[in-house]
């Protein structure tokens, strides 16, 4: 419990670091781009909105601390103002709406990566000098070396534009909207396909190599020659002994890795234009559109820091040493 | 990537003077013989660390790509003379002879690009690498040096850093940067160096607990030369494998950053091409050789970085090398590696037997070897011995003398590279070396069981001890869970620890309650013979008595026969029947424990017996071998009175005690 704690307090200091990180930016940073945004959108706004954004980026006469402290506030209460680039939307509906998609992009990448990408390490260790332990590191390494986006860009050329067996881009057919029907979800599922495709091939790698790595260390430990001393069959020692400790370190590094996943899922959902999160970022940014940037930002570091803590309450299930310490 | 795990002294190396003389096998009794290199035992020496890299072939693979894009940056103006930003209004035409590789939508030569984008790319890269490198080492030194609250502050900041989602954060940071190459560079040190501190400040904090580091602040050198002179060097190879991770994350990111349109995309690089190429729609039109090298020369490069990391790993931790399966004895855990030589051959006219009657143990001529990359090591050398029904057999000898071996060989616990390349073993008749892998599991533990040398690692840390026990009970004996956990419960109760305790983890009892868990979950089945591998060297004195009180107990009551291997003297004369006394794998020997007591004749046996005091009499000056003694070519044993054998040795067998003469 004192653990979780610790682990909690130490979330919410990461939080403040980032949303402080997003009080400074916009106004210590050289060239002013605050300025070039009000520049670009003025004339779209009421003067009440102009009022409210300035006092978003610092441009009023209260003093830094007054700003600060509103801007905590505002944060806290969840009121992150409203969207430039799709105007007079506020950022929190904006990001409500596509974050749905991001995760199922990314969770479902993640998942069978890591779910897959396990196994192989535990099996490659497993049987040393085998075709998975030999061959499978350095392809995986060679393969997982290609930049996202290319590996991304190059499946929808191969298997999107020529052969035309995937869709090129959304995440479900023009014409459709979005139903709890059996059809509409295999159009979704038929949409995901090659984004999530492509970032398991990249990550997947990682993961096999880490396990492997681990569960050789592990196979030298003095538990796992004790276990096949007592003639246990080799399944049982593979997984409970040897696998369930090695496993250890990998769901740690389940939670670091969390946040590639969203930087790959940023940059497959700007190749095949798949709505969420990401895709929403990047039009932000070249739209200048500073207080959406801001507010996905802060969610997406939200979202990672909580799935963080999840993790660590998970961890402290699997490893007894931790629960009394 | 950290190399902390120690495998245990027996099995790592066995130094020895078998009957292949060992080059560099100096046995120095009066220090507690480590192994000279065990396989990941802690810093490399740096001399060979270049050298084993150089050899491996990952890493000559990676160190020739680099090499040949080091030469295309180098030799950019020669192989492409023209602008490559050049426009021209032959755009998006395939390869052919005047433009090797096509042209762009705009008429650009795709290959003077791709030449001329590797500068920029692999100039961020590494300057991404070194920097964030720099920082990552300053600030984990910095924090497992000075410790305290600059290592909590630093920590602190360091995970947070950690956890930020990277490529949103350089997205931020680079919408509100002025656009530049600098400002790519500066954003990627800030969201990449926290990876590097983070690994390198767990590596310093473990090295600095090392004696050296200590020695070298006792002296009261300065903080700067500690961290850097006697810090630093030790984590070299990490340092490495961190610089070229961050070099591929560098590289790899800035493709990205650019690719989204943030870098400056009027500088010619990689991640610009690539960005000019899906602006232009080229994969859409068909012109896939504008994408295609630019994609190719990131995945390239960053795969003999990889490469080359890699190939840092083994080197420094060569168990991850994959073994080459030609070698006999590549096998999963389980099987227990034999290479059935021509066994009796090589019979041995001399074995330590004792009695008339069916042996439960007989080893006969065992011979085990560790076969490394460049030599082979003799662990055990013809060994023989065998034991009776319920009878106690010491093995004694120092540390990696083979004593482990001969008992890990028993059960073909063996792994790579350790070998039996001859000689037998028999359980009551029955050849344990030729059973397939499904006899050889039930007669593990049913038949033989084994108490290991430390009972703080030998339990699964994750399981409570009563499923380890259950685990015993449902592997071999066909019983419910709710069965296997009362007989589970009866056991503990055997050794005098409550039934609750059935739900507790290893950590959470005493080490004395963990080897009598140990010593419980080995009886289980009532095997007929116990082999007890240094029971109770981590134990304190006290704990000690307790747990051989224990073992007689259970002797008393079970019947079992017992190999007793230790280097406690004392301890095995007071316990054992018969005893053998071993030395570089062979046996010098052999004789009941109250004869070896009474006369010893070796002067091995003798100089391990003076090593320890009696605990009762007049105080006498302790004696082990004189300095650089060593035996070499122990000849087999030969029988000077009933039941007393001994190896040939120089020195007549009354000749005073303090006057050890090397063999």
């Amino acid at each position: 419990m004192q653990f979780v704690l610790r682990r909690l307090g130490f979330y919410l200091l990461a939080f403040w670091v980032s949303v402080t990180l997003n009080f400074l930016l916009p106004r210590f940073m050289p060239g002013d781009p605050v300025s070039r945004m009000f520049a670009r959108s003025q004339s779209r706004m009421t003067p009440e909105q102009i009022t409210q954004l300035r006092q978003l980026f610092g441009l009023d006469d209260r003093p830094l601390w007054r700003q600060y402290v509103d801007y905590l506030g505002n944060v806290v209460t969840g009121d992150m103002g409203v969207s430039i680039s799709r105007f007079p939307t506020p950022v929190v509906e904006v990001i409500a709406g596509q974050i749905g998609w991001t995760v199922l992009l990314g969770g479902t990448a993640l998942l069978i990566a890591v779910v897959v990408g396990n196994l192989l390490g535990i099996l490659a260790a497993w049987r040393r000098g085998g075709f998975l332990d030999s061959m499978m590191p350095p392809f995986l390494v060679f393969v997982g070396s290609f930049p996202y986006f290319w590996l991304a860009m190059g499946a929808l050329y191969l298997f999107g534009v020529s052969l035309g067996w995937f869709p090129l881009r959304h995440a479900f057919s023009a014409g459709t909207s979005p139903a709890w029907t059996g059809e509409f979800a295999s159009d979704v599922a038929l949409h995901l396909v090659l984004p999530a495709v492509t970032i398991v091939v990249v990550s997947i790698g990682g993961w096999m190599l880490a396990m492997r790595n681990t569960m050789i260390a592990t196979n030298a430990e003095d538990y796992i020659v004790m276990a096949e001393a007592k003639g246990l069959r080799p399944g049982r020692i593979m997984f409970r002994y040897a696998a369930r400790n090695a496993m250890l370190p990998a769901v740690t590094s389940f939670g670091m890795s969390l946040g590639f996943v969203v930087g790959g899922a940023l940059l497959t959902e700007v190749v095949f234009a798949y709505p969420g999160v990401g895709y929403q970022l990047l039009a932000a940014v070249q739209g200048l559109d500073y207080p959406l940037m801001q507010g996905i930002f802060l969610t997406i570091t939200a979202a990672v820091l909580l799935v963080n803590f999840l993790v660590d309450i998970v961890y402290v299930r699997l490893d007894p040493r931790v629960r009394v310490s | 990537m950290s190399v902390t795990e120690s495998t245990s002294a027996s099995l790592g190396a066995a130094p020895g003077a078998g009957s292949r003389p060992a080059p560099n096998a100096h046995l120095d009794l009066a220090s507690d013989a480590t192994p000279p290199a065990g396989p990941s035992g802690g810093p490399l020496p740096r001399r060979g660390f270049v050298r084993s890299l150089l050899r491996n072939r990952k890493a000559t693979v990676g160190v020739g790509i680099l090499a040949l894009f080091a030469a295309l940056l180098l030799l950019a103006p020669l192989l492409a003379p023209s602008d490559p930003t050049l426009i021209t209004d032959a755009g998006s035409q395939p390869p052919s002879a005047e433009h090797l590789l096509g042209t762009t939508a705009k008429g650009q030569d795709v290959l003077a690009l791709t030449i001329w984008g590797a500068r920029s790319s692999l100039a961020v890269g590494f300057l991404v690498g070194l920097a964030a490198t720099l920082v990552g080492v300053t600030v984990g030194l910095a924090a497992a040096y000075f410790g305290k609250v600059t290592d909590d502050v630093l920590s602190l900041v360091t995970n947070v850093f950690l956890l930020l989602p990277g490529l949103p954060l350089l997205v931020v940071l680079a919408a509100f940067l002025p656009p530049g190459t600098g400002t790519v560079i500066v954003v990627l040190v800030v969201t990449g160096w926290a990876g590097a501190a983070r690994v390198l400040r767990s590596l310093a904090l473990s090295i600095r607990a090392k004696d050296f580091v200590a020695a070298a602040t006792v002296t009261g050198e300065g903080a700067g030369w500690v961290m850097f002179r006697e810090l630093l060097p030790n984590m070299a190879s990490i340092v490495m494998s961190t610089f070229l991770g961050t070099v591929i994350f560098g590289i790899g990111s800035q493709a990205g950053l650019e690719f989204l349109g943030l870098g400056d995309v009027s500088v010619v690089s990689w991640g610009t091409n690539l960005y000019w190429a899906s602006n232009d729609g080229a994969l859409m039109v068909g012109a896939w050789w504008a994408f295609l090298p630019s994609g190719l020369c990131i995945a390239l490069v960053a795969f003999a970085l990889s490469l080359l990391n890699y190939a840092v790993d083994e080197v420094t931790n060569p168990r991850l090398r994959v073994p080459r399966r030609r070698r006999a004895g590549v096998h999963a855990p389980g099987g227990g590696t034999v290479v059935s030589a021509a066994a009796g051959t090589a019979t041995s006219r001399a074995s330590a037997n004792g009695h008339g009657a069916t042996p439960v143990l007989e080893v006969r001529d065992l011979t085990v070897e560790y076969r490394g990359e460049n030599r082979t090591v003799v662990g055990a050398d013809r060994v023989s011995f065998t034991i009776g029904e319920g009878e106690v057999f010491g093995l004694a000898g120092e540390s990696g003398c083979g004593k482990s071996t001969v008992a890990h060989a028993i059960m073909r616990l063996l792994r790579a590279p350790a070998v039996i390349t001859g000689g037998s073993v028999r359980f009551c008749g029955r050849d344990v070396l030729a059973m397939p892998d499904d006899q050889l599991r039930s007669f593990r533990w049913r038949d033989v069981a084994m108490v290991f040398q430390s009972a703080m690692s030998s339990l699964n840390p994750v399981m409570t001890i009563g499923d380890q026990i259950v685990d015993v009970y449902t592997t071999h004996e066909r019983v419910s869970r709710r069965e296997a956990l009362r007989r589970a419960a009866d056991l503990l109760e055997l050794v005098k620890i409550d039934r609750s305790r059935l739900r507790a983890y290893p950590h959470q009892l005493s080490g004395g309650m963990r080897q009598r868990v140990v010593i419980a979950m080995a009886v289980a089945l009532r095997p007929r013979l116990l082999i007890m591998d240094e029971p109770t060297t981590a134990l304190d004195v006290v704990v000690q008595q307790e747990i051989m009180a224990q073992i007689a107990d259970l002797r008393r009551e079970l019947g079992f026969a017992v190999l007793f291997i230790t280097h406690d003297m004392s301890l095995m004369i007071e316990l054992s029947d018969r005893m053998a006394v071993m030395y570089g794998g062979r046996f010098v020997e052999s004789a009941p424990a109250a004869t070896i007591l009474a006369e010893p004749r070796h002067p091995y046996t003798r100089a391990l017996m003076n090593a320890f005091p009696p605990l009762t009499g007049p105080r006498t000056e302790l004696r082990g071998l004189a300095e650089g003694v060593r035996f070499t070519d122990i000849g087999d044993l030969v029988e000077v009175a009933g039941g007393h054998w001994v190896a040939p040795h120089d020195e007549p067998h009354d000749a005073p005690r303090d006057q050890e003469v090397p063999a």
